[in-house]
């Protein structure tokens, strides 16, 4: 058994698809109509393109519960989903030009920095840097 | 202020207090990042820190949830991937690296990565083509 795909939940899976390619700098893997408009919609990491994928799913749009915890999660700033980063302030700082909202500014915490920013698609993302 | 970072102040303060020794525990670790390919020796290590060596084991593992031996055989097999991506034969990576046995290095390597290291390079270089 091994993890191949982990998934992230988005309102909208174009737009989720422009932000986590163009802004954060994923690479499209796999886009699988599915009908009705959905898509098996999967990223890799650039630096790790044999790794697992991220799974762009519209979980949301046809699952109420799903859409109720999503919101929960947001409202209270929650980050359900984690990436690794070498600089947490320099991906900041790169981000903000891209006009990206951070809840949480990089802040160190023990052995670890982390910030947290608004993905447009309903979820909070945490930079995680291993100081 | 969310709720989510109020939590990691007032979690911060509870399990990361003592900042001096957290210091010396991320030194350690940056000095195995930079000495990766070297033998591990915990009483140099642990003499740099002015703490035992026991100490330091069971610090390391508290803050980073992993010996620094753990810690150093997956540093080892990340750089090792690094180097087979960049086309350095299997024998050499492998002594790049700090293991000092062929056999040793793709037995650990299958068991971390899931495939030999011939294999691996194979794969990365074939998608490298593509």
């Amino acid at each position: 058994m091994k993890v191949s795909v982990l998934s992230i939940p988005v309102r909208d899976q174009q737009k989720a698809l422009e932000f986590y390619t163009e802004k954060l700098g994923f690479i499209k893997k796999r886009d699988v109509p599915l009908g009705e408009g959905n898509r098996w919609l999967t990223l890799v990491s650039k630096e790790a393109q044999d790794g697992p994928e991220v799974l762009l799913e519209p979980a949301p749009n046809h699952f109420e519960p799903s859409k109720v915890y999503q919101d929960a999660l947001m409202e209270a700033g929650i980050p359900y989903t984690q990436f690794n980063v070498d600089d947490v302030q320099k991906e900041y700082e790169r981000l903000i030009d891209l006009e990206v909202q951070f809840s949480v500014k990089p802040t160190a915490m023990g052995t670890v920095k982390v910030a947290v920013f608004n993905d447009t698609c309903g979820n909070n993302i945490q930079l995680v840097q291993e100081l | 202020m969310t709720f989510y970072e109020k939590e990691i102040h007032r979690i911060g303060r509870i399990v990361y207090a003592n900042q001096p020794q957290i210091n010396a525990i991320i030194r350690t670790r940056q000095y195995l990042d930079n000495n990766y390919e070297s033998d591990l020796n915990l009483d140099v290590l642990a003499n740099a820190q002015s703490i035992s060596k026991y100490h330091l084991l069971r610090l390391f593992k508290k803050y980073y949830g992993l010996t620094p031996a753990q810690y150093v055989i997956d540093k080892r097999i990340e750089k090792a991937k690094e180097h087979l991506v960049d086309g350095m034969s299997v024998t050499e990576t492998c002594f790049a690296v700090g293991f000092e046995s062929l056999g040793s290095f793709s037995t650990l390597f299958k068991r971390k990565t899931g495939k030999s290291p011939y294999k691996y390079q194979k794969e990365q270089l074939s998608r490298s083509m593509q």
